[in-house]
């Protein structure tokens, strides 16, 4: 099945002499969620810019559901649904009002509208609220609306920018419940960028992460964290006897560094190494009195590849000031 | 396609605006206060006094010499209020058009415009939404404006014989002004990216557009560089246009019939010509960047 967003040495070129994305390719299947993860100004956005329309392609090309971006932009407009991280849903206009607007403007037949703004509304737990002006909403009930006004033309992909930003952490824990139903339920594939690292962790199949206009890296969460972080096993033994020697032979394990009773052995996966090096301890006439062992986090990784941590590059000037103008918006 | 898509984005608008009270209301007490306010302070008979060096005049012929006033220099208008309605409707039309793009502005800021230009409908809808919805406000606010003038003490006298054919021709003005401006200013809207940007050049356009204009003065009053100016204003083709029906009622001069059609030929090129301008400026501000 060939992918349904495909980029081929994407490029784009503010004059006189910003280069905002330079010559990015990847893929994405259908019925993947997709995360895409830089700092401010990497060219995430404007990458997405320019997959949804929004923006001209200076090189290179794009298809989105079959369709160059360049030569057909009305038919990817067609086969999308884009949830910006601004709350664009209309303060005045009640919640039904709004989600029928979008349906009229992506141009869903005016006999399949009430019964799809009932089944998005019920989705999205918006029944109760559809009647009242959005103004009255929650910030987490506006980004369900915006959501729901994104889908209701039942696009073949969903782009998602930033779609927990400025959100509680039990309401964006209810926005990933969501997307992660849109996917397997419905096979929705999704386009997300996200500020969240364990966002994107626990909802992306892959993931990209982009860096001065450059992809770094790509692939899944779990593939990336071995490649650049690896687990760290942590053992105190019962005896003096030197074990360092040993625990380098296991395989996969990279490094191995001694405290006393204690050794700090760094691995892929602790999962497969363990067993060998349990029988190898005891084997040898001691005991393991303690074990522990930490998983790296996509951090480790986004720190690896940018040079930089995540929490570094928030509150970039935009980005802010959207953060700041939603959150006003909303009731709390 | 054009057609749905204009009726959705115009029907958003309008909606906002009906439940908006703080958005409807000023509009209502602006027309009020200009026509009782102008109409009344503004008014130059009322300058005319009783007595001048020590010679008094009759109430007689101080009530003979206003008329006499505002029959030569206010084209025979039996109250100062029937010759400035004309006037005001425009200033209420322009200052309507000019800050009625704030709206469009606050939707990109919004990122509301961003999700239209991802949705499949036509960039003509989003222009033509916007002029659209701004002509429907401006003209109901005219409309109302009309009525308040007519229903003033001392207010719009129509003249004898206006009925239909001159209410129409009237509003036909008012709406070719409203059309052109609104073009105008919703192109405008669309381009700039911030609010302090739309309202410094609105300042700058209106002030002159209005004041080279008859609205509010006759030209018989102005120095002949100023009435040449005037003369190529469209804010003086409608308000002559829209005066000349209000006071004379059904009967003109062969010259004022004259006047007619010219004002109304130059209004439908001016509406014509900014429409084009106005759609082409659109097209290149919603296009990707």
């Amino acid at each position: 099945m060939p992918p349904i967003i495909e980029a081929q040495n994407l490029t784009k070129f503010y004059p006189p002499r910003t280069k905002a994305v330079d010559d990015v390719s990847f893929t994405v299947d259908e019925g993947e969620v997709f995360g895409f993860l830089g700092p401010n100004g990497a060219g995430k956005t404007t990458t997405i810019k320019m997959l949804t329309t929004l923006a001209s392609i200076t090189s290179g090309s794009a298809s989105v559901a079959g369709f160059k971006v360049a030569k057909d932009p009305s038919a990817v407009r067609k086969s999308i649904g884009v949830v910006p991280q601004e709350l664009t849903a209309d303060d005045e206009l009640k919640g039904i009002e709004n989600l029928v607007l979008a349906a009229r403007l992506h141009h869903v037949p005016g006999s399949e509208i009430a019964a799809k703004a009932k089944d998005l509304l019920t989705l999205f737990d918006l029944e109760d609220a559809a009647g009242r002006r959005v103004r009255t909403y929650s910030g987490g009930m506006r980004r369900r609306l915006q959501m729901a006004m994104g889908l209701v033309h039942s696009p073949k992909v969903l782009f998602l920018d930033e779609p927990t930003l400025g959100l509680d952490i039990q309401t964006r824990t209810k926005v990933w419940d969501y997307i992660i139903r849109l996917n397997k339920d419905r096979g929705l594939t999704v386009f997300m960028t996200t500020h969240y690292l364990e966002e994107a962790d626990g909802l992306c199949k892959r993931i990209a992460i982009i860096d001065h206009g450059v992809i770094k890296v790509s692939d899944s969460p779990a593939r990336l964290k071995e490649m650049y972080g690896g687990d760290v096993l942590t053992i105190s033994v019962d005896g003096d006897q030197d074990l360092t020697g040993f625990l380098k032979t296991v395989p996969d394990v990279s490094d191995v560094s001694r405290d006393g009773l204690i050794y700090k052995i760094k691995l892929p996966r602790t999962e497969r190494a363990l067993p060998v090096i349990i029988d190898g301890v005891t084997n040898r006439g001691l005991r393991i009195t303690e074990i522990s062992f930490t998983r790296p986090k996509l951090d480790d990784v986004f720190l690896e590849v940018t040079g930089r941590t995540m929490r570094e590059d928030e509150g970039g000037g935009e980005e802010a000031w959207v953060q700041n103008l939603n959150m006003g918006r909303s009731t709390n | 396609m054009f057609g749905d898509d204009l009726i959705a984005l115009t029907g958003r608008a309008l909606r906002k605006w009906i439940r908006n009270p703080a958005a409807v209301l000023p509009g209502f007490f602006t027309a009020l206060f200009y026509l009782a306010l102008f109409g009344n302070s503004f008014n130059p008979t009322s300058l005319i006094p009783s007595s001048i060096g020590g010679f008094q005049l009759s109430p007689t012929e101080l009530q003979s010499i206003k008329a006499s006033i505002l029959s030569q220099t206010f084209g025979g208008a039996a109250t100062y209020i029937s010759y400035l309605t004309a006037g005001i409707i425009c200033l209420i039309l322009v200052f309507n058009m000019a800050f009625g793009g704030i709206d469009l502005v606050l939707d990109r800021q919004l990122g509301f415009l961003n999700s239209l230009l991802t949705a499949p409908i036509s960039r003509g809808s989003i222009y033509f939404s916007g002029v659209l919805q701004n002509m429907v406000k401006a003209m109901s606010l005219a409309f109302l404006s009309f009525l308040i003038a007519i229903l003033l003490p001392n207010g719009l006298s129509l003249g004898k014989g206006f009925g239909v054919l001159e209410f129409i021709g009237v509003f036909g003005a008012f709406g070719l002004l409203a059309f052109a401006l609104s073009c105008v200013f919703t192109a405008l809207a669309l381009s700039v990216k911030s609010i302090d940007s739309l309202v410094a050049i609105v300042n700058f356009a209106t002030f002159p557009l209005v004041f080279t204009s008859t609205a509010l003065f006759p030209e018989a009053g102005f120095p002949s560089w100023l009435s040449d100016i005037s003369k190529g204003n469209p804010i003086t083709w409608t308000t002559d246009t829209a005066r000349l029906l209000m006071i004379n009622g059904g009967s003109f001069t062969s010259s004022q019939i004259s006047n007619l059609i010219n004002y109304s030929i130059y209004l439908i090129g001016f509406a014509v010509v900014m429409a084009i301008l106005g759609y082409v400026a659109a097209r290149s501000a919603l296009a990707p960047v």
